[in-house]
């Protein structure tokens, strides 16, 4: 093996001399994983601003008020006032509010009668959360009002003295409505974004390396220096084994790097330790043998650079390194557990809000390590013969 | 317990002794797709000697050194270096290999490029350094080894390129067109310090299309044409099979195909072939066909600007073999 040193030796010197790569490696992904935290915000708190259209005045509009100001709420949603329903529809067209709530008058009157009034909900595509926290708030709140009204008129109907009906309509009025809304996080810590774009950029910057690597491979080939070390007396499978080991050290330290800083500057939190480098081996390890894989698929550098390229972004894309898997459709969430770096991802985030050490990032680790197999030995032969050829 | 002595043996640094010719290849054969490269080839090269494998671009010279360095795979046919055959590893670092085009490292130095590749070989610590030292000298490089290569001139890079295949002192030299390209004072050189090398008992092959250069260095010539080796022998054998004969240099304008086509047909011409602003003729005697090279010159339409007249020479032999110029 040591013919595999010393071409990672000497291949970690060139990159080192080529400040793409550590621009690439390191500045990147620190620089982005900064303005993402900071347009994204210091903490993941959703708060919305809700319209509300009071025609009815009633004691039942004046309750549902009362919910939306409850401290459960208030630090997710603030009220306006709106006039009437045609401002409300506006405002949450305009975005002036981000969900509006319509009590139409007689609501309160209404509810002894046969048919009762609707309150109305306007929402917007725009924001689709809290357009589902008011239907949730007011699904709630309607749902009581039905639950009380069945219950007086089963108390009637099943023969309550006529003098106390309006006392059972008072007391139903006063019940209080169990709308219940909190942010808490899943896990023991809340994740901020600077903890999630953090692993993310560090990983997606670290997909370069198939870029690097490949590109490498192909320049050496172009000058002859493949060509030049088969000469000597070592096998093709080591010149492979020492691109793979320059590609390994210089993924594990471009993303170690992005881990300290990032922890040290901004305040991400990435996991335990023993853990985090755990997920980082599993994870270069696997970007070890997509490179392989590229190099054995191109003929040329040209193409080892498009097809690098569709991988790192076809990954990254899939994997969430752009936006929040929470975020994605569910179909794409399921994409992401196909990549690695989904996977990686998955493990950093349970490891910043879960907590735990190696046990939590276990099966994240074992997918990763399953992907590289599969990816490997997929590349072996025909990486070899890229060598021979 | 033999085994596990043979995999703990070292495979680089110590190279066996070679026994007999140092270099031996009997039969090669190299088929790309329907194409053959290589068809049957076979020679053998001694300690000392200077062979030259001659022959024009596309011949399958390269081809042929490839497979005797190990880089292709023969479909057919032996190579044994220092009679041990090419597939023991250990064998490689008996030979050097100096490939046509520069392969160095351009953003590496001259030192750290020749510290890499001699430790591929199996040099370490003192006796790299010395490798190293020795290596700087001979290419006149020595105080701009700090320097990064793709700051040197053609010629630099080429004697760099070249010492770099010397570094592990071989005991068979493989020299691919190394004067491809270079400067008449850096050919010189070169050529100058491959014969120097065969002079200290080194075995060289050296594939050239050029003949000036076979007929320089070569102690002997194997002229390669279409795959196959045609000719081989001293440039007095190879010569001394066309007999007799001289060598008419025509350098002329118009169309040298048809005026080469014109003068095959001139009683006492064997042979006449294009190449560049020239018609090559060999003759038996060439004073007396001179005049009728001229008629036919007239006849083609084409313009003559000199004649000379000179003893048969490797072009020559190639010429009469293959009824084509080495340069065409």
């Amino acid at each position: 093996m040591r013919p595999a040193f010393l071409i990672a030796g000497k291949d970690l010197r060139q990159r080192l001399r080529d400040r793409s790569a550590i621009v690439i490696g390191v500045v990147a992904p620190l620089v982005i994983a900064a303005v993402m935290s900071l347009a994204f915000g210091t903490t993941t708190t959703f708060h919305f601003t809700l319209g509300v259209v009071n025609a009815d005045h009633g004691p039942i509009a004046a309750q549902l008020e009362r919910i939306l100001h409850e401290p459960g709420l208030r630090n997710i949603v603030t009220t306006r006032p709106v006039a009437d329903e045609a401002s409300a529809a506006a405002d949450v067209k305009a975005r002036r509010v981000q969900a509006a709530v319509v009590i139409p008058a007689g609501f309160s009157a209404s509810l002894s009668a046969a048919k009762p009034e609707s309150i109305l909900t306007f929402t917007s595509v725009n924001n689709t959360l809290a357009g589902s926290v008011t239907t949730s708030i007011v699904s709630s709140f309607t749902a009581q009002l039905n639950a009380d009204r069945l219950s007086l008129a089963t108390a009637v109907s099943s023969g309550a003295p006529a003098d106390r009906v309006a006392a059972l309509e008072q007391a139903a009025a006063k019940l209080t409505v169990p709308v219940q809304l909190a942010q808490r996080p899943a896990g023991s810590r809340e994740l901020k974004p600077v903890s999630y774009y953090s692993p993310a950029m560090g990983i997606f910057f670290l997909l370069f390396v198939i870029s690097f690597t490949a590109r490498s491979f192909f320049v050496d080939r172009g000058q002859g220096m493949i060509e030049r070390m088969r000469a000597a007396p070592i096998q093709p499978l080591e010149i492979l084994a020492g691109k793979a080991l320059s590609a390994f050290v210089f993924g594990v330290a471009s993303l170690g790097v992005v881990a300290v800083v990032t922890t040290a500057v901004f305040g991400a939190y990435w996991g335990s330790p023993v853990a985090v480098a755990a997920v980082c081996m599993a994870l270069v390890i696997s970007v070890v043998c997509l490179t392989a894989l590229v190099i054995g698929l191109a003929r040329s550098q040209r193409q080892a650079e498009g097809i690098a390229s569709a991988v790192v972004f076809g990954l990254a894309l899939l994997g969430g390194n752009f936006v929040f898997v929470s975020a994605e459709p569910d179909l794409l969430r399921r994409l992401a557990l196909l990549t690695p770096n989904g996977w990686a991802l998955r493990a950093f985030t349970d490891l910043s809000t879960r907590g735990g050490g190696l046990h939590t990032a276990l099966v994240p680790v074992a997918a990763i390590l399953a992907f590289s197999a599969v990816v490997g030995m997929a590349a072996a032969g025909l990486s070899r013969r890229a060598v021979t050829a | 317990m033999t085994v596990a002595k043979l995999a703990a043996a070292p495979r680089t640094a110590v190279a066996p002794e070679p026994t007999g010719p140092v270099l031996s290849c009997a039969g090669l054969v190299k088929r790309f797709a329907q194409r053959t490269a290589v068809d049957g080839i076979g020679f053998q090269v001694d300690a000392g000697e200077i062979y030259g494998l001659l022959g024009p671009n596309g011949a399958g010279k390269t081809t042929t050194i490839k497979m005797v360095c190990g880089l292709l795979d023969a479909d057919a046919g032996v190579v044994t270096i220092g009679g041990r055959p090419l597939a023991e590893l250990s064998v490689r670092a008996l030979v050097g290999y100096v490939p046509q085009d520069i392969a160095l490292y351009p953003d590496l130095t001259a030192r750290e490029n020749l510290a890499f590749l001699g430790r591929l070989y199996g040099l370490r610590a003192g006796l790299l350094d010395e490798r190293i030292a020795e290596a700087l000298e001979l290419t006149g490089l020595s105080d701009r080894d700090k320097d990064r290569v793709e700051a040197y001139s053609g010629g630099m890079k080429r004697r760099l390129n070249i010492a770099a295949g010397l570094l592990h002192h071989p005991k068979l030299l493989v020299l691919d067109e190394p004067t491809v390209g270079v400067d008449p004072q850096s050919r010189h050189a070169i050529l100058e310090r491959v014969q120097a090398l065969g002079d200290s008992g080194m075995a060289v092959v050296y594939t050239t299309h050029y003949m000036e250069e076979a007929d320089r260095v070569c102690d002997r010539v194997g002229i390669i044409d279409r795959g196959r080796l045609i000719a081989e022998g001293t440039k007095r054998q190879l010569v001394s099979r066309l007999g007799e004969k001289d060598r008419i240099d025509l350098v002329a304008s118009g169309d040298l195909q048809a005026l080469a086509a014109s003068m095959r047909g001139v009683t006492g011409v064997e042979s006449a072939a294009a190449a560049a602003d020239r018609v090559h003729v060999v003759a038996a005697d060439g004073r007396s066909v001179l005049p009728d090279l001229v008629e036919a010159a007239e006849r083609s339409g084409a313009t003559l600007t000199s004649v000379e007249v000179s003893e048969a020479d490797l072009e020559s032999v190639f010429l009469n073999l293959t009824g084509t110029a080495l340069r065409e």
